[in-house]
This record gives C-alpha cells, structure tokens and sequence, in this order.
C-alpha cells in the first residue's frame, strides 16, 4: 500500500543561541528562544539551550536545560550527547549559529551516532545558505533578479561599464552554455581574463555584467512557510534612506507606504517563491531593492533564519512571529498552529494588518567614544554604523517619526530648531549627499532653508513623500512657536507626537504648565490597541501606544498594578543586559503575583515579550509619556532606572511610589593595562549585607577569585537602598591570581551599584537568582531561604570557572576609530570564556 | 474645512474634508488592506458605498494609470485617518485629492478612524452621510434616503464591446466588471469579448464561445431580474464557466442555493483561503457583503471548493456534473495577494480542454 | 543537457487537482471506483488523488498498483508475472476503474496495464488519467483526463519528478 515515510518524532531539541552582540546583533535570538520554549514543552517537547552569551535569558528559563558554553562543534557535540538530542534548530541563533551547526555536520561521524535532525532548514539548504553564491544562484535561475545588469557583447563594451561600476562585480554568461558560469570579480586587474573566459560561455557570446544599485529604494518583506508550502506573509517595511546607506542606519516605516500594490504583491510573490525554493519552515526576510524609473525588483539578501526584523515585526504587529515559527520549524502547518489564549483564535493564520505607523530609527553611540577624544567616521554608507534603534508608534508618519526621535533619545534638545543653525550651506550640501548620523535633522534643516522637495528628492534618493512630511512637521514647530500657550496649537502639537518638553523649551516655561494646559483642554492621550486585526474583531490587546483622538481603549490594570520603564534602546555599555535584568524584573513581579506594566520601545531586546508583562506600553519614555500613563494607570509602584534622575524628580514630586532600579550612566572606565581591579560584589537586602564573592578585573575579562571575605569588612558601609552593590579597587597587578588582601574600605575603595551585565554574569556562574533576589528585596519579599543561600555563598563558594569577556567588537570596520578601541570599556556585549585556576 | 460623517445610527464623526465638497449618502464599510486604495477606490463593486480604510495613511503613492478599475470611481466617499499629500509632477500626474475631486467624490481625513471601525464592526454596514453641517434637517435626509438596488444596471457595460486577442475566446458577462479580470486574460492572450448581463443565451451561443467568465459586480445577487439566473443556468451546461465574485454568488443562484447578506462585510486580504481538494491555503483579495448560504446548498448539484478558515464562509463551489465553477474572492488580485491566479489557469486548462474534446 | 521545467510543483498540484473535479464528474460521488495507479509515479499520483477525493467527498477509494515492467509487448521477458502485488488485488469486477500513469507516450505502457486488469477480472469500465500527454502514440489509446498536454519531439524526454519519491514535484523536458 501507500508507504507515507513515518520519521520517529523528535522529542528533544537543542536551541543553538545567537552569541554575543555586536553591531547587527543585539538580543533577538536570546529574545526569541526564550519566548518559545514554554509553548515548546507545553506540546511535549523537552528543550535545551547552548549558548555563550552570559546575558542570555534563555539559558535560565525553567523551561528548558541551559548550558553556558563556548559555541564550539566540540561543545554542541558534547550536549547533544549529554542531552540525547534528536533535533537541533538553528534558525533561532541566526547566521552565527546556522555556520556553527552546518560546520557540525560537516564533522559529524559515524561513532557520534544517527544524525540529529535539522529543523527550519534541510542541511542541504543550510548549506546554500551559508554560501550566498549557491543560493543567488537558484534565485536567479528561477527568473528572479538579484541586481541590475548589462548586457555586453565585447571587451571594448565591457571596458566601457567598468568606468561606471565598481567592484566587486558579478560576471554572468548571457545565455549560458552550462548552467553555472557565475564569476565574481574583486581585482581589476582580474577583469579582462574573466570576462572573455565567460564570454567563452555564452551560447550567444555575450556577458551579462552586474551593476551597482545604489539609490534605488530598499523594501523589506518578512514570510512564514510550513512544510506544505503554505506560506504566510507577516509584513513589509521601507527604508527612508535608499540603498548605498545600510538598512539598519536609515530610518524605516512600517507599513510600506511609498510603494504600490502591484509591487508589493510581486515582492510578496517572490518572498513565497524563494521560501518555497529553499523548503524552510518558518521565518524568511527577503531584502528587495526597486527601482521606481523602471519598475524593476532585485533580491538583494535572503535570510531565511531569525533576524532583528523577526521580533521588530512582531512587535509592530502585535502578530507573535516567534511563537508560529517555532511550531512551523518542528513540522505543524499553519492551520495547526496553537497559541496562548490572550490571542484570538485565528490569529496564527490571518496575516497581520496595521492600522498604525511604526518608524524606526537607529541610535548611534558616536558621542560615547568621541568624548574620550576618540575621532570617529560618522559617515553612512553601506557598513553597519547604529548600535541599536528605537520605534516611535503613532496614526500618523510624522506622529510616528516624532514619537520615534524621542525614543531614540530619551530628550528632544537636538531637536530644537536652533541646533542645527551652525550648518554651514557648503556643509549642509556636503551632508545632503553623503549622510550622517544625524540625517532627519539634516533633512528638516534643508527644507528651514528653503530647499526645494523636487530638489531634495533628487540630491538624496528620498521619495518625496518623505519631504512632505517633514514639511508638515516643520509648518507645526512653525506655528507652535508663534503661538505660546495657544490651546489649538497645543493639540496640534500633541497630534504630532511632540512631547510636553519640547514644547516647553518652545514657549519658554517649564513642562507642568504645559501638561496643566493640556489638561485644562481636555488633551489627553487617547491609547489605541495595538492588535494585528487592525479593528475587525474584537480583541483582548495587552498593547498600547498614545495617540490625541476619540476613542481610548486602555483601561486600568488594577491597584496592585507596577509601572516599570525600560531602558530604551540598545546603547553601548550595558546595553545587552539592561533588557536582561528589565526582564528578570518583569518576570519576578509576575511570579510574586503584581500586575506588570512595562513602557518601552526596543524590539530587540525580551522586555516587550506578550507573556512578560501584563501590559505594554510602545511609548517614549519622557517624563511627560510617562506621567500620562501613570495618570491612566495609577499604579501602585513605578520602577525606574537610577540613570534617569530627571524622572525620578518628576515622578516623586507627583507623589508617586519610585522604586529606583540602580544603574549609572555609562563611563568608559575599567583598569589600565598594567593594573587589575578588584570587585567585591554584596547583597544588600536593607538590613544586612552579604558579601558574596570577589572577582579580578583586568582589560578585557573578569575572574573569580575563591575567597572567603571576612564580614565585617563591610561593616562601615553606608548603604540606602537594598540591592547589588560592588566595592571597587585598584592595585597594580597584571596576572591572575587565587587570594587579594582587602583594602582599607573608607579610604581606598569606592562604590557602584552591580552594573546589569554582571547580576546576569553571576547569576549564573553563582548558579542563584540574584536578579530575583534583588527584585524581592525591594518589594520587602526577600525570604529566610534567600537569606540562607546568600549567607552560603561566601563561605561555601561553587562557581564554575567561567571568564567574563568583553566582546572582540570590529570598530575598526564600523566606526573607523583614529587610534585603537579597548573593547572592555565601550562594550557592546559579552561571553564567556571558561579557564582554569592559577598555581599557587 | 470641517467636515462630518453621520451614520444612520445618529452617530457623528468630524474630520477635514478632502477630494469634493459635495454632501452624499452610501452604504459605510470598512477596509482592512494596508495597499491598494487606488485599485480599491474604482472598483465597481463598491458602487453606492463609503470606504473607511483601517490603513492610517492613504494616499502617499498618489494616482497611476495602471491601477484603475474602472475609468470612473462609483464609491460615494472616502474616509481615512491621515490624507498623505504628493505632488503632481513627473510620473504622478495626479493625486488622491485632486483624483477625488475630479469625480465629485467626498473625502473626510483626521477622523478617528479605527474607533469608526470598531463601532462599524459592531453595528455592520449602514447609511451615511458626509455633510458640511450636522443639524435635522442632515439627519432627515439621511434617514429619508433610499439607496438604490440598481448597481449592476448603473456600473456595467450596456453595449457589447471586445478586446481582440489570439488566443481562445472568451466571453465576459458584465456585472460592474474590474479591470483586473481584463487585465489577466490579457495575459493569457484571450480574445475576449464582454457582453452586457442582459445578453440573452442566443446571442452568447452564437459567438462560440470556448469559455465563459461571470464578472465581479456590486450589490446584491437577488437584486438582479430572474433572466440572468436562466442564462447562467443554461450556459454552464454548454461551455467551461468560471463566476467571480457576484458572478460566483449567480452561479450558486443559478443552481438553487441561497445567498444571504453578512452582519459584518469584509473587506480585505489577509483571510486564510483554504482549498479544500488539496487543504492548501492562500490569501486574496475579498470584498463581500453576501455569501452562499451553507445550509441551502444541494451537495447532489454542488461540491464546495474553498473556505475562508476565518469565518468559515463558502469561498469556491463546483458543479458536480459541468466544469463550471466560481469563487467569491478575486484572484486577479488588483489590489491583492497573486496566489490565487491559478483559479485562471485552471479555467484555461479547462477550457482547452473543453476544445481539443470538442475539435 | 539542459532541463526545461514544464510543470512546476503548484501547477502540477493544480493539474491533479483539475483530474479529480474531472474523475467526480465522470463518476458520480466516486461509487465503485478504484484507482489504479501504474508504478512507480503512476502509483504516487493514484494515492494524492485518492486523498483529494477523500477530503472532498469522505469517501475513501481503493488504490492498487500495477508494476508492467515486465509485461510490455516490447520487452522479450514472458507474461507470467501479471504485475500486480498479489495482497492488493482487489476484486475488480463490475468497478470503475481509473489507471493512472504519470506520462502518455506510445500507449504500450497502457495496454500492458490493460492486459493485466483484464487478466484478473472483469470491470464495469476502464478509464485513464495521465497528468502528462506528450503525443507519438503507437496505439489507439487515448486518456480521459489530462492534466497537461505538451507537445514534445519524439527524442525528447519527458521527466516526471514527485514528492514521495524523488523528493521533489516537477515535470521537464530534457532536450
């Protein structure tokens, strides 16, 4: 009879993690893995979790086994032995993880056992997928085009593209005579000999050379394909900025909104097409360039595994991405997807819609180094230059777009009209046509000077569309600033996603009476859901965003309510663990049975997770966005990170309950080559204080010492609030050691709250909750058990001999530094390295 | 200027207006598609209705020549959240705004849209007005208006006309036909002619046919004199026929099933189409205010061929005994996913099969 | 050698889909049909069938296959083996049988298959699907449903790839 092929289900499956951040990667695999290991074992699959990222969340998920490794073949080979693994997916931990496994399969031999499954991507497919060429190549032979070409029939033709090309260059047989004939050029030198060996090639003696697409628009659409082929599309995304500058530095709007729908749909069409032609299943991000003079589309990436795009759609969305690729990846269909029950029931198969402007933009860390006296290429161009983004949420782009600046930088003083005066019209040219960093600005400036949209449009390869707007934006400042203190300028202000400081620094007062004018006119946010229905049915949204209209649909969580601000976006620094400890937060508060309510506006990091929280609020987080949603919730509590003393004032003058979140700002500050620092980490739960354990910092990296510290050590500290808190020192030695003498406490040391990075760090290598302790030590839950277990530490010390190490971060590509970068102070994520004790 | 919605239910909505300053009445539904308002706004089936579009920003890729669907829009208003403004220079000749104004059609933007929709949803389509002033005497004409049932008659081709091309002929009965259906047979190189819907059987026979497509259309299926329901029920015994749309909704007249008019229309394209034969699934473009009513269906007559997985409505049937079959979404897309262009390759395969069968 | 795809794995779905809507035409509600299914593709192609047929109807038909390998008239073996794996011999008689072959060519494989459903009963009628016709037949047959027609020269090749068994749905011509 008909002989179906019965695999044995797989049961238990290996997550490859993402690794450390860097430019491109920040939390979005950590995120993602964490997010979809309960519904994993809730359908009966036992997971596990590699991964070398000592911020990871993931790997401390009671859902799963974690394992704080290295990301080695030798060390995923060890766990999928340890852990009987008959399926691995490496979809979720993105390029990093896809090389890692396909090198795995690479080594794999007989005596390691049957071969686990691939899961998202056959190992034939992964394979093509880490050799770009391979792929590219099927994509073109199914009709697609990756990029412009010419077509010419001699070397004098070919002689004649070269002076408007620049390599490298693709060289392709026009017609070909066998099916391969694909040959990339990076020397000149190379050119004429390649050329006239393809021509060799052409059935018709013809080449067909690839042009450089710069200035054409950059469009980004996201599918999901089961193992039928049934595809679904999650959404598409436009950059401002056209190709030349690298998508994740321009800013980006999400729904498309300059581009028909005849191209949209082909795009679409094409998404399915390669989906469909690699045989994933699940999440695939097809990157499209188009050219609007001629109507032509161009593949110019596919990545068919979990990118940023990935938890950003999904955030915009409101449609759970993560939660559907998992399932499609371990072989469910579409229609056999299962969702939490806060979903409607047919959202896994009805495609997402908006009825909302998402606006992207990315954040530089420029000023961070340049105030070491570190020169740095500010210059955009097609090498990654952000170090992460925020997302302004609105009904409108200017809405969006406003709501997105303030996002991106927490206060709106580069936004004044005055900041950009210094500009001289040479330079302003200059930067029209070879952007920076502070392109809107530079944008806005331009159209202030009189500067023509049609002109614009040309000089900068930006749809006019996008000119218009800022127009708009600029005819609001315009008539704010004539009118202070007018009601009806005011709301029109508001409308526009303006903030209350803002306007303030406008009409020259401060912002509590612009906040008591708007309420004495009855301007109030009005929240919308964010559902990815778009208003058909009804819905139990648990996300909002602020707009000024009718109708509010956010009501109150209930009294026993905590409001928790996030941190924003990804920055240097702690960046990478700021999302972590927000979530360990989110997640204990949970546990101990308070209502969650976050705010923030980073997509890549797991604070924005549906089941984190009880409620999301996708906003700004300036005071005044803040205060409007405290007005709304009337929590009982509101946490908020210790670098935002503005707030913190603000919050506590209103009478509100802040519990601060210790955190500084970030310095570039760390030992100097010739010296270590010492860290003597405690727990202070408001009464006692726990020494914990001490460990050694020299450049670069970060060990434990096993070293019992005498208590009364610190007696004669002098401490506010219960939390994490590090006793510092500096003594001159440059080699690991096992003992260091204490110092004298008042006079030698001084004192910092636990930065993130570290609570995440030892939290694992400790093998204890410290997150959570501190969490409950501030709610005044902190129990006897937790007492016992931090009392232990110090006399019992069980640590894994694990290195914190600073990511090796690449500057010298991204950001063009003029002398070398110690990576230790402007890092930009971490991983662990394990050694072993020294001698004596 | 300010301007106002008044729904038939004594609910008011202000915004600006936009496109024409002219006050009209029309059916309100709403439209959940993030792309396509051009295509959306002159398709015919949309005769006598006001669009709300749940998609904030309309407007931003201004006017083409090749997204029409008709060379005269029949909507009676459009309301959206945010009226993007382009210029009308180089390639964009024209803009939504000006678009509307040269056909006498409202706009109404900065109205609060999705609580519009929200309201909508609960209360289904009903009679609206745009109007300068809210006061009786708006409110009075709105509830004394009688919208007429005569879409088809005022949105398709009275005469008949052709659109020549190599291929196999077919025919296209007219019933507020969109441009896309044209369009795809174009390029199947289709010699395609279009007949008014008051064509008698006689008249189609005697062009030999080797197919036959009921269009798209407006309104309600019943509004439409018993004449058609003899015509389709006798041409579908003689040539492939292929229904879309109000085409599809008369084919399942033509053979006994009931149709009935939804709560809640939908308009959109993000609804999972299951087919049913293979339990494959796709998305298309849906614009609906009636289905097939499940429980009239003769399955000795009739199989069904496609479910929306949403709301389990009848998307495609099939007769049992001809090949004649229909669908309620429009696989031509325009606007709208393309997936679903393989329902015109089948009636093409269908078709030459017909004749080779018959040669 | 280059291949030319003439059916890629959607329209190739379409085309069975297209033969099953023809089968029900032809056999009201799917009463007393077998489908039998002419190995190896031809097997595949009765089963994918059969599962349409199922979810549009609720019916389940019986597939058989038939291995006519060695029952062509043009190969010298003898015509002892009838071909068919005796456990799935069904009894055939007064059914409605629909042979299915994944490509017409001459019409040997055909009569063979003729031949052997002859050998072993005597059905109410035989009709046959083919999801490929390329044309050159030797012999008077001729198929009842069609999924694609492709005129094809007669050193063409005509390759038929499905899922189950070469992991992949495609028809090409190999010139």
């Amino acid at each position: 009879m008909y002989k179906k092929i019965v695999e044995k289900p797989i049961e238990n499956i290996l997550f490859i993690g993402g690794g450390e951040t860097d430019f491109g990667l920040q939390g979005e695999s950590d995120a993602a893995i964490y997010q979809v290991l309960p519904i994993l074992n809730s359908l009966g699959y036992t997971t596990s979790v590699i991964d070398d990222n000592p911020y990871s969340l993931a790997i401390e998920s009671p859902a799963t086994t974690g394992f704080l490794r290295p990301l080695t073949v030798e060390n995923v080979k060890a766990v999928l032995a340890e852990q009987n693994i008959d399926a691995v997916l490496p979809t979720f931990g993105g390029t990093r993880a896809l090389r890692l496994w396909d090198q795995v399969l690479a080594e794999w031999r007989p005596e390691n056992g049957p071969v686990p499954t691939s899961l998202g991507l056959k190992p034939s497919q992964l394979h093509q997928v880490n050799d770009g060429r391979l792929l590219f190549d099927r994509i073109i032979d199914a009709g697609l085009n990756v990029t412009a070409s010419a077509v010419v029939k001699n070397q004098e033709e070919a002689s004649e593209l070269l002076r408007e090309m620049e390599l490298p260059l693709v060289v392709r047989a026009h017609q070909p005579i066998q099916t391969t004939t694909r040959q990339i050029i990076d020397r000149l030198d190379d050119f004429d000999q390649v050329v006239s060996q393809v021509m060799g090639q052409s059935l018709t003696h013809e080449v067909s050379i690839a042009k450089a697409i710069n200035g054409l628009k950059e469009i980004s659409v996201l599918v999901l394909r089961d193992r039928d082929g049934n595809c679904l599309k999650v959404g598409s995304s436009e950059d401002m900025d056209p190709i030349g500058i690298h998508s994740a530095d321009s800013l980006s709007v999400a729904p498309v909104l300059t581009v028909s729908d005849q191209v949209l749909q082909q795009m679409r069409a094409q998404s399915f097409l390669i989906a469909n032609l690699l045989g994933l299943q699940g999440v695939l991000h097809v990157q499209f360039a188009f050219n609007e003079k001629t109507g032509d589309i161009y593949v110019i990436k596919v990545s068919p595994y979990l990118d940023q795009l990935t938890n950003r759609m999904a955030v915009m969305t409101g449609y759970p991405v993560m939660l559907v690729a998992a399932q499609l990846a371990v072989g469910k269909l579409l229609t056999e997807v299962v969702l939490p029950n806060a979903f409607h029931a047919k959202t896994a198969i009805m495609e997402p819609v908006m009825d909302h402007i998402v606006v992207k933009l990315p954040v530089f860390s420029f000023g961070d180094m340049e105030a070491t006296g570190t020169q740095v290429s500010r210059q955009l161009n097609s090498v990654q230059k952000s170090v992460g983004s925020a997302l302004g949420f609105g009904r409108t782009f200017v809405e969006a777009m406003e709501k997105a600046i303030r996002s991106a930088h927490f206060n709106n003083r580069s936004f004044a009209p005055k900041y950009m005066a210094d500009v001289s019209d040479d330079e302003l040219i200059q930067q029209l046509i070879h952007p920076q960093d502070n392109r809107v600005l530079l944008l806005i400036e331009a159209l202030r000077r009189g500067y023509e949209v049609d002109e614009l449009a040309e000089l900068t390869n930006i749809d006019e569309f996008y000119f218009y707007q800022l127009k708009r934006l600029l005819a609001i400042e315009l008539s704010v600033d004539q009118q202070p203190g007018d009601a009806e300028a005011l709301k029109m202000a508001k409308k526009s996603g303006l903030s209350d400081g803002l306007l303030a620094r406008f009409w020259r007062t401060d912002f509590q009476s612009i906040r008591q004018l708007a309420r004495a006119n009855d301007i109030i946010p009005t929240y919308k859901a964010l559902e990815p229905s778009a208003g058909e049915f009804p819905e139990h949204a648990r996300q909002f965003f602020a707009t000024f209209e009718e109708e509010n649909e956010s009501n109150p969580v209930c009294d026993r309510s905590v409001v928790i601000i996030g941190p924003g976006a990804f920055r240097m620094g702690d960046g990478a663990s700021a999302g972590y400890m927000t979530s360990v937060t989110l997640s204990e508060l949970h546990r101990l049975k308070y209502k969650t309510i976050i705010m923030n506006n980073n997509a890549a990091d797991p604070t924005l997770l549906p089941h984190l929280s009880d409620k999301q609020y996708l906003e700004p987080l300036e005071t005044s966005d803040v205060m409007s949603v405290i007005d709304r919730e009337n929590p009982h509590a509101v946490l908020v990170p210790g670098n935002r003393k503005k707030l913190i004032a603000a919050l506590e003058d209103l009478g509100q309950n802040v519990i601060v979140f210790p955190k500084e700002k970030h310095h570039p500050a760390g030992p100097e080559f010739s010296q270590s620092e010492f860290v003597l980490n405690l727990f202070y739960d408001g009464k006692d204080k726990f020494p914990l354990i001490i460990f050694q910092h020299q450049p670069g990296q970060i060990r434990l010492l096993d070293q019992e510290i005498n208590p009364n050590f610190l007696a004669g500290l002098d401490l506010q609030s219960p939390g994490l808190y590090q006793v510092i020192w500096r003594v001159d030695i440059n080699q690991w050691v096992s003992q260091v003498d204490l110092p004298n406490l008042s006079i030698d040391t001084w004192l910092r709250p636990m930065p993130y990075g570290h609570i995440a760090y030892l939290t694992k290598v400790l093998k204890m909750p410290l997150g959570r302790m501190v969490v409950r030590a501030w709610i005044g839950q902190l129990n006897a058990a937790d007492r016992q277990l931090l009392a232990e530490v110090n006399t019992n010390p069980n640590f894994e001999r694990l290195a914190l190490m600073a990511s090796a971060t690449d500057y010298a590509l991204h950001w063009k530094p003029d002398h070398w970068v110690d990576t230790t102070r402007f890092e930009m994520g971490a991983r662990i390295a394990p050694y072993a004790d020294e001698e004596g | 200027m300010e301007r106002h919605l008044i729904l038939e239910d004594g609910t008011v909505f202000s915004g600006q207006g936009f496109g024409a300053p002219a006050t009209t009445f029309g059916e309100i539904i709403f439209d959940t598609a993030m792309s396509g308002y051009q295509e959306t706004i002159t398709n015919p089936i949309y005769d006598g209705q006001m669009i709300v579009f749940a998609m904030p920003v309309v407007g931003a890729d201004g006017i083409h020549a090749e997204a029409y669907e008709s060379t005269t829009p029949k909507i009676r208003g459009v309301i959206v959240h945010d009226l993007a403004e382009v210029s009308t220079n180089r390639q964009r000749r024209m803009n939504l705004d000006r678009f509307l104004q040269h056909h006498n059609i409202p706009g109404l933007y900065e109205v609060d849209t999705r609580k519009l929709i929200r309201h909508l949803r609960e209360t289904g389509p009903q009679k609206a007005t745009i109007v300068d002033v809210v006061d009786d005497h708006a409110v009075d004409q709105l509830v004394a208006t009688v919208l007429t049932n005569k879409q088809v008659q005022n949105t398709a081709t009275p005469k008949a006309y052709a659109n020549p091309g190599r291929g196999f002929h077919i025919i296209v009965i007219d019933f507020g036909l969109k441009h896309g259906i044209l369009r795809v047979l174009g390029d199947y190189d289709a010699n395609v002619t279009v007949l008014p819907f008051t064509t008698t059987v006689d008249e189609v026979l005697t062009l030999d046919p080797d197919g036959i497509i009921l269009s798209t259309g407006p309104g309600n299926p019943k509004d439409l004199p018993d004449e058609v329901s003899t015509l389709v029920r006798v041409l579908q015994t003689k040539v492939p026929l292929l229904g879309l749309g109000l085409g599809h909704e008369l084919l399942a007249l033509a053979n006994g099933a009931g149709v009935k008019a939804l709560p809640a229309e939908y308009h959109g394209m993000n609804h999972p189409i299951q087919e049913i034969i293979s339990q494959s699934i796709f998305y298309a473009r849906q614009g609906r205010g009636y289905v097939i009513d499940e429980e009239s269906l003769d399955s000795k007559k009739l199989f069904v061929t496609h479910r929306d997985l949403v709301d389990g409505s009848i998307q495609g049937i099939r007769l049992r005994n001809y090949p004649a079959f229909s669908v309620q979404f429009f696989p031509d897309g325009a606007p709208g996913p393309l997936e679903a262009n393989g329902i015109f390759a089948d009636f093409f395969e269908t078709v030459a099969d017909y004749v080779q069968k018959n040669s | 050698m280059a291949n030319k795809v003439v059916l890629d794995s959607d329209s190739m779905q379409r085309a069975l889909t297209r033969i099953t809507y023809e089968i029900l035409e032809r056999n009201k509600g799917g009463q007393n049909l077998i489908l039998v299914g002419i190995k190896t593709r031809g097997e595949y192609l009765a089963h994918r069938i059969a599962d349409r047929l199922e979810q549009l109807e609720q019916v389940q038909i019986p597939v058989m296959a038939i291995d006519v390998t060695n029952y062509r008239d043009d190969h010298l073996d003898s015509h002892d083996d009838l071909g068919l794996d005796s456990a799935e011999k069904l009894n055939i008689a007064n059914q409605n049988i629909v042979l299915v072959d994944d490509v017409l060519f001459t019409g040997r494989t055909t009569r063979a298959a003729l031949d052997a459903l002859i050998q072993i009963g005597r059905p109410q009628a035989i009709a046959l699907a083919v999801l490929v016709d390329r044309g050159h037949r030797e012999l008077p047959i001729r198929a009842d449903f069609v999924g694609k027609n492709i005129p094809t020269a007669q050193n063409e090749k005509i390759k038929v790839k499905v899922k189950e068994f070469d992991g992949e749905d495609s028809v090409e011509i190999e010139h």
